[in-house]
């Protein structure tokens, strides 16, 4: 978490544009947030179930941890629809961005339930120990 | 019927894997949320799953409850989902993200 799914009609999203849309929008989130990249999640499908394209060519929907800011929330979705447009080539306006917000106490990851926002580098430093203490005990 | 939704990698779980994954996760739900799950199983098509900006070998598996739960209650339950994918889908923790979220 958070997770980014990318739906995009048949044809409108080049394979060559989604390893740089997910680079995008990893450094987007990190730097909006300040939450660390090993957990960003982007999922790309054509033509699928969710989010419903409507009249556009390209959604991108965003699970995020719950805490954000509506200018933070904001951000992400601008700059996300705009790296979408710029590699596909899409017009802005057939692209379109949103998060909703789970609460990070409902996920776990690598083993631990999330951390609430602002609170990554604590859990990053006692996860990565807990994890290296597992590891030296397989051995 | 409880809902579950199963993000996989495309070739990265076996078919014999997939069948214990939904059995399991399915009977996960019976024995906490009272009723089988039904399970959406949705595959990353290959090349289009990244995590880190890099090719992802993640699964995502997301419950939803019966009820609301405190955190003493849903804490166990995490690791218990957890544990079905990490062993069933041969994933390590970082490569298992598990949710149970309440009902809307």
């Amino acid at each position: 978490m958070p997770l980014y799914i990318v739906n995009a009609k048949a044809g409108a999203m080049p394979k060559e544009a989604k390893p740089k849309i997910a680079a995008d929008v990893t450094r987007i989130h990190c730097d909006v947030t300040g939450a660390p990249p090993q957990f960003v999640h982007v999922f790309f499908f054509e033509d699928g179930p969710m989010p419903p394209l409507g009249d556009k060519s390209a959604m991108i929907f965003g699970q995020i941890r719950a805490g954000r800011t509506d200018a933070q929330k904001a951000q992400i979705a601008r700059e996300m629809a705009a790296s979408i447009a710029e590699h596909t080539g899409l017009g802005a306006d057939s692209v379109h961005a949103f998060t909703t917000d789970t609460p990070a106490s409902w996920v776990m990851e690598g083993g631990d339930v999330l951390p609430e926002p602002g609170k990554e580098e604590a859990w990053l430093g006692a996860h990565e120990a807990k994890l290296a203490v597992e590891a030296e005990a397989a051995e | 019927m409880t809902i579950c939704t199963c993000m996989v990698q495309e070739g990265q779980i076996t078919p014999a894997q997939e069948a214990a994954l939904r059995a399991e996760t399915s009977a996960f739900a019976e024995r906490h949320f009272g009723t089988l799950g039904e399970i959406n199983w949705v595959t990353v098509p290959s090349g289009n799953g990244y995590t880190e900006g890099k090719l992802s070998t993640s699964v995502i598996v997301s419950v939803t409850a019966d009820r609301s739960l405190a955190p003493s209650q849903r804490i166990p339950l995490l690791h218990e989902l957890e544990e079905i994918w990490r062993t069933h889908a041969n994933r390590t923790a970082n490569e298992v993200v598990s949710v149970i979220r309440d009902p809307q």
